[in-house]
Protein backbone atom coordinates (compact mmCIF):
# COMPACT_ATOMS: atom_id res chain seq x y z
CA UNK A 1 0.00 0.00 0.00
CA UNK A 2 0.97 3.82 -0.33
CA UNK A 3 0.26 6.91 0.99
CA UNK A 4 -2.23 7.68 -1.81
CA UNK A 5 -5.12 5.34 -1.07
CA UNK A 6 -8.30 6.45 -0.06
CA UNK A 7 -7.94 4.32 3.28
CA UNK A 8 -3.94 5.57 4.09
CA UNK A 9 -5.62 8.78 4.23
CA UNK A 10 -8.55 8.10 6.64
CA UNK A 11 -8.67 9.79 9.74
CA UNK A 12 -7.81 7.93 12.79
CA UNK A 13 -8.00 10.49 15.46
CA UNK A 14 -10.27 12.74 16.21
CA UNK A 15 -10.15 15.99 18.20
CA UNK A 16 -10.45 15.34 21.47
CA UNK A 17 -8.15 12.14 20.72
CA UNK A 18 -5.52 14.54 19.68
CA UNK A 19 -6.19 17.02 22.35
CA UNK A 20 -5.50 14.49 25.06
CA UNK A 21 -1.91 13.42 23.34
CA UNK A 22 -1.21 16.87 22.63
CA UNK A 23 -2.01 17.97 26.92
CA UNK A 24 0.76 14.66 27.56
CA UNK A 25 3.28 15.60 25.23
CA UNK A 26 3.45 19.33 26.40
CA UNK A 27 3.37 18.68 30.16
CA UNK A 28 5.61 16.00 29.76
CA UNK A 29 7.96 17.94 28.29
CA UNK A 30 7.81 19.65 31.68
CA UNK A 31 7.62 17.49 33.84
CA UNK A 32 10.70 15.75 32.35
CA UNK A 33 12.98 18.64 33.51
CA UNK A 34 12.44 17.63 36.75
CA UNK A 35 12.55 13.69 36.28
CA UNK A 36 15.24 11.16 36.17
CA UNK A 37 16.73 10.83 32.63
CA UNK A 38 15.80 7.27 32.33
CA UNK A 39 12.02 8.23 32.63
CA UNK A 40 12.63 10.40 28.85
CA UNK A 41 12.17 7.18 26.98
CA UNK A 42 9.72 5.64 29.15
CA UNK A 43 7.14 8.63 28.83
CA UNK A 44 7.47 8.59 25.01
CA UNK A 45 6.71 4.81 25.08
CA UNK A 46 3.77 5.41 27.24
CA UNK A 47 2.93 8.48 24.70
CA UNK A 48 3.57 5.92 21.77
CA UNK A 49 0.84 2.97 23.53
CA UNK A 50 -1.46 5.87 23.86
CA UNK A 51 -1.40 6.84 20.24
CA UNK A 52 -1.75 3.58 19.51
CA UNK A 53 -4.76 2.60 21.29
CA UNK A 54 -5.97 5.33 19.58
CA UNK A 55 -5.49 4.47 16.31
CA UNK A 56 -5.60 1.16 15.91
CA UNK A 57 -9.71 0.94 15.63
CA UNK A 58 -9.46 2.87 12.37
CA UNK A 59 -5.84 1.96 10.90
CA UNK A 60 -5.26 0.20 8.37
CA UNK A 61 -4.33 -3.47 8.31
CA UNK A 62 -0.61 -2.92 8.16
CA UNK A 63 -0.55 -0.20 10.72
CA UNK A 64 -2.81 -2.67 12.92
CA UNK A 65 -0.34 -5.45 12.91
CA UNK A 66 2.38 -2.98 13.41
CA UNK A 67 0.58 -1.41 16.82
CA UNK A 68 -0.93 -4.98 17.76
CA UNK A 69 2.80 -6.76 17.26
CA UNK A 70 6.12 -5.15 17.85
CA UNK A 71 4.83 -2.14 20.00
CA UNK A 72 2.41 -4.22 22.16
CA UNK A 73 5.69 -6.30 22.93
CA UNK A 74 7.11 -3.43 24.37
CA UNK A 75 6.18 -2.88 27.51
CA UNK A 76 5.25 1.39 28.37
CA UNK A 77 7.17 1.03 31.65
CA UNK A 78 10.18 -0.52 30.74
CA UNK A 79 13.59 1.34 31.70
CA UNK A 80 17.05 0.79 31.06
CA UNK A 81 18.57 1.00 34.26
CA UNK A 82 18.14 -2.87 34.56
CA UNK A 83 19.79 -4.67 31.03
CA UNK A 84 20.63 -1.72 29.22
CA UNK A 85 21.82 -3.30 26.30
CA UNK A 86 18.29 -5.80 25.94
CA UNK A 87 16.36 -2.59 26.16
CA UNK A 88 18.82 -0.98 23.42
CA UNK A 89 18.33 -4.01 21.82
CA UNK A 90 14.66 -4.12 21.98
CA UNK A 91 14.08 -0.48 20.70
CA UNK A 92 16.41 -0.56 17.70
CA UNK A 93 13.84 -3.99 16.59
CA UNK A 94 11.19 -1.79 17.54
CA UNK A 95 12.47 0.93 15.15
CA UNK A 96 13.61 -1.41 12.48
CA UNK A 97 9.50 -2.38 12.62
CA UNK A 98 8.44 0.61 12.25
CA UNK A 99 10.77 1.48 9.42
CA UNK A 100 9.58 -1.56 7.94
CA UNK A 101 5.81 -0.23 7.87
CA UNK A 102 6.75 2.97 6.77
CA UNK A 103 9.23 1.59 3.79
CA UNK A 104 5.71 -0.56 2.77
CA UNK A 105 3.55 2.72 3.14
CA UNK A 106 5.33 5.11 1.08
CA UNK A 107 9.00 3.91 -0.10
CA UNK A 108 9.79 2.71 -3.52
CA UNK A 109 11.07 -1.12 -3.54
CA UNK A 110 13.52 -2.74 -6.30
CA UNK A 111 10.23 -3.55 -8.38
CA UNK A 112 9.06 0.23 -8.00
CA UNK A 113 6.41 1.55 -5.76
CA UNK A 114 5.31 -0.77 -3.27
CA UNK B 1 6.00 14.38 64.77
CA UNK B 2 5.36 13.47 67.94
CA UNK B 3 3.47 14.32 70.76
CA UNK B 4 1.61 11.24 71.57
CA UNK B 5 -1.50 11.32 73.78
CA UNK B 6 -1.03 7.60 75.21
CA UNK B 7 -3.65 6.20 73.28
CA UNK B 8 -3.40 2.29 74.07
CA UNK B 9 -1.05 0.62 71.03
CA UNK B 10 -2.99 -1.55 68.68
CA UNK B 11 -2.75 -4.99 69.42
CA UNK B 12 -3.70 -8.63 68.50
CA UNK B 13 -5.61 -8.94 65.48
CA UNK B 14 -6.35 -5.34 65.33
CA UNK B 15 -2.22 -4.96 64.71
CA UNK B 16 -2.09 -8.33 62.32
CA UNK B 17 -4.77 -6.87 59.99
CA UNK B 18 -2.51 -2.94 59.98
CA UNK B 19 0.21 -5.16 59.30
CA UNK B 20 -1.74 -7.32 56.57
CA UNK B 21 -2.93 -4.17 54.95
CA UNK B 22 0.58 -2.47 55.00
CA UNK B 23 1.95 -5.80 53.42
CA UNK B 24 -0.89 -7.00 50.98
CA UNK B 25 -1.04 -2.65 49.60
CA UNK B 26 -0.11 -2.49 45.64
CA UNK B 27 0.05 0.37 43.18
CA UNK B 28 -3.18 0.30 41.23
CA UNK B 29 -2.56 1.59 37.69
CA UNK B 30 -6.04 -0.29 36.39
CA UNK B 31 -9.11 0.42 37.72
CA UNK B 32 -12.77 0.04 36.30
CA UNK B 33 -14.90 3.25 35.21
CA UNK B 34 -17.49 2.75 37.86
CA UNK B 35 -17.74 5.39 40.36
CA UNK B 36 -16.11 5.22 43.82
CA UNK B 37 -19.15 6.16 46.38
CA UNK B 38 -18.92 9.52 48.29
CA UNK B 39 -18.97 8.05 52.03
CA UNK B 40 -16.07 5.70 50.51
CA UNK B 41 -13.85 8.85 49.55
CA UNK B 42 -14.74 10.47 52.80
CA UNK B 43 -13.51 7.70 54.92
CA UNK B 44 -11.01 7.78 52.62
CA UNK B 45 -10.25 11.96 53.61
CA UNK B 46 -10.92 10.97 56.88
CA UNK B 47 -7.99 8.79 57.03
CA UNK B 48 -6.03 11.33 55.87
CA UNK B 49 -6.52 13.80 58.66
CA UNK B 50 -4.75 11.22 60.94
CA UNK B 51 -1.24 11.50 59.44
CA UNK B 52 1.70 12.49 61.15
CA UNK B 53 2.36 16.28 60.28
CA UNK B 54 5.45 18.25 61.62
CA UNK B 55 4.67 19.91 64.25
CA UNK B 56 0.89 19.03 64.26
CA UNK B 57 0.80 22.05 61.76
CA UNK B 58 -1.63 20.31 59.32
CA UNK B 59 0.00 22.40 56.24
CA UNK B 60 -1.71 20.18 53.63
CA UNK B 61 -4.95 20.42 51.88
CA UNK B 62 -7.11 17.81 49.90
CA UNK B 63 -8.83 18.81 46.79
CA UNK B 64 -10.91 16.02 45.18
CA UNK B 65 -12.84 15.38 42.69
CA UNK B 66 -15.03 12.36 40.80
CA UNK B 67 -16.36 14.30 37.99
CA UNK B 68 -15.26 12.47 34.73
CA UNK B 69 -14.58 15.75 32.71
CA UNK B 70 -11.84 17.48 35.28
CA UNK B 71 -10.54 13.61 35.85
CA UNK B 72 -10.23 13.42 31.88
CA UNK B 73 -7.99 17.00 32.11
CA UNK B 74 -6.13 15.88 34.89
CA UNK B 75 -5.11 12.79 32.65
CA UNK B 76 -4.24 14.67 29.81
CA UNK B 77 -1.81 17.10 31.93
CA UNK B 78 -0.27 14.23 34.07
CA UNK B 79 2.03 12.14 31.79
CA UNK B 80 2.57 9.68 34.98
CA UNK B 81 -1.38 8.71 35.00
CA UNK B 82 -1.14 5.64 33.44
CA UNK B 83 -5.06 4.38 35.36
CA UNK B 84 -8.21 6.21 34.26
CA UNK B 85 -9.36 6.92 38.28
CA UNK B 86 -12.79 7.20 38.99
CA UNK B 87 -11.70 9.85 41.62
CA UNK B 88 -8.55 11.76 42.45
CA UNK B 89 -7.35 13.39 45.58
CA UNK B 90 -4.77 15.84 45.10
CA UNK B 91 -2.23 16.44 48.13
CA UNK B 92 -1.54 20.00 48.19
CA UNK B 93 0.54 22.07 50.22
CA UNK B 94 -0.49 25.65 52.00
CA UNK B 95 2.38 27.76 50.82
CA UNK B 96 1.08 30.59 52.11
CA UNK B 97 0.56 29.40 55.29
CA UNK B 98 3.95 27.22 55.50
CA UNK B 99 5.16 30.68 55.03
CA UNK B 100 3.59 32.32 57.70
CA UNK B 101 5.25 29.55 59.99
CA UNK B 102 8.65 30.40 58.73
CA UNK B 103 9.04 27.38 56.01
CA UNK B 104 11.13 28.71 53.15
CA UNK B 105 9.89 27.68 49.75
CA UNK B 106 11.09 23.87 49.01
CA UNK B 107 11.70 23.18 52.84
CA UNK B 108 11.75 19.27 52.94
CA UNK B 109 9.95 19.27 55.42
CA UNK B 110 6.99 19.89 53.69
CA UNK B 111 7.71 17.20 51.13
CA UNK B 112 7.63 14.86 54.22
CA UNK B 113 4.49 15.31 55.17
CA UNK B 114 3.11 15.50 52.09
CA UNK B 115 4.36 11.77 51.90
CA UNK B 116 2.74 10.91 55.37
CA UNK B 117 -0.80 12.01 53.42
CA UNK B 118 -0.27 10.09 50.93
CA UNK B 119 1.00 6.43 52.91
CA UNK B 120 -2.08 6.82 55.17
CA UNK B 121 -4.45 7.61 52.15
CA UNK B 122 -2.71 4.59 50.29
CA UNK B 123 -3.31 2.17 53.04
CA UNK B 124 -7.26 3.68 53.69
CA UNK B 125 -7.97 2.95 50.39
CA UNK B 126 -6.28 -0.26 50.30
CA UNK B 127 -8.37 -1.16 53.60
CA UNK B 128 -11.82 0.08 51.76
CA UNK B 129 -11.15 -2.40 48.85
CA UNK B 130 -10.63 0.76 46.82
CA UNK B 131 -7.03 0.24 44.50
CA UNK B 132 -4.89 3.55 44.78
CA UNK B 133 -2.10 5.03 42.71
CA UNK B 134 0.33 7.96 43.63
CA UNK B 135 1.24 10.39 40.27
CA UNK B 136 3.69 12.83 40.70
CA UNK B 137 4.50 12.99 37.21
CA UNK B 138 2.27 16.13 36.25
CA UNK B 139 2.28 19.55 35.21
CA UNK B 140 1.71 21.61 38.67
CA UNK B 141 0.63 24.58 36.56
CA UNK B 142 -1.76 22.68 34.22
CA UNK B 143 -3.67 20.98 37.73
CA UNK B 144 -4.00 24.36 39.27
CA UNK B 145 -5.85 25.41 36.58
CA UNK B 146 -7.95 22.36 35.75
CA UNK B 147 -8.36 22.00 39.75
CA UNK B 148 -8.64 26.03 40.07
CA UNK B 149 -6.59 26.13 42.79
CA UNK B 150 -6.26 29.45 44.72
CA UNK B 151 -2.69 31.15 44.93
CA UNK B 152 -0.53 29.28 47.39
CA UNK B 153 -2.18 26.08 46.91
CA UNK B 154 0.51 24.21 45.71
CA UNK B 155 -0.41 20.95 43.70
CA UNK B 156 2.16 18.24 45.44
CA UNK B 157 1.02 14.92 44.31
CA UNK B 158 -2.28 13.10 42.65
CA UNK B 159 -3.70 9.92 44.20
CA UNK B 160 -5.84 8.08 41.94
CA UNK B 161 -8.56 5.97 43.19
CA UNK B 162 -10.80 3.53 41.72
CA UNK B 163 -11.76 -0.16 41.26
CA UNK B 164 -9.20 -2.32 40.98
CA UNK B 165 -9.57 -4.16 37.40
CA UNK B 166 -7.15 -6.88 35.94
CA UNK B 167 -3.84 -6.28 33.65
CA UNK B 168 -2.03 -2.96 33.23
CA UNK B 169 1.19 -2.01 32.34
CA UNK B 170 3.83 -4.30 33.70
CA UNK B 171 5.82 -2.89 37.06
CA UNK B 172 8.87 -0.79 35.88
CA UNK B 173 10.88 -3.27 37.44
CA UNK B 174 10.22 -6.90 37.83
CA UNK B 175 12.99 -9.38 39.61
CA UNK B 176 13.82 -10.24 43.62
CA UNK B 177 12.23 -8.29 46.27
CA UNK B 178 13.83 -6.56 48.53
CA UNK B 179 13.79 -7.56 52.20
CA UNK B 180 14.07 -5.42 54.97
CA UNK B 181 17.99 -6.63 55.73
CA UNK B 182 18.06 -5.38 52.03
CA UNK B 183 17.30 -1.50 53.21
CA UNK B 184 18.65 -2.00 56.90
CA UNK B 185 22.27 -1.18 58.35
CA UNK B 186 22.94 -2.06 62.03
CA UNK B 187 24.78 0.34 63.95
CA UNK B 188 27.07 -1.12 65.07
CA UNK B 189 26.64 -3.92 62.42
CA UNK B 190 25.37 -6.84 63.60
CA UNK B 191 27.14 -10.71 62.59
Amino acid sequence: MDGSTEESQAWVLDENEALELLGYLITAARTQVDEAAEYGPLRLLTVAHRLADRIVPRASAGTARFVTGPLAQVPELAVPRDGRAEYVARLDELCRAVAGLLSDRWAAGPDGPR
Amino acid sequence: MGGGTGRAPVTGDDGEAVLAAIRTRRVVRSMRPEPVDRPVLEAVLDAARWAPTAGNRHLQRFVVTDDPGVLRVLRAVSPGMLQHPAAAIVVCTDRALAAGYGFPPGAPGLFVDVGTATATILLAAHALGIGAGPVTSFSHAAVSVVLGLPEGLEPELIVCLGHPAPGGPAPMRGGRRLSWRDLTTWVPPQD
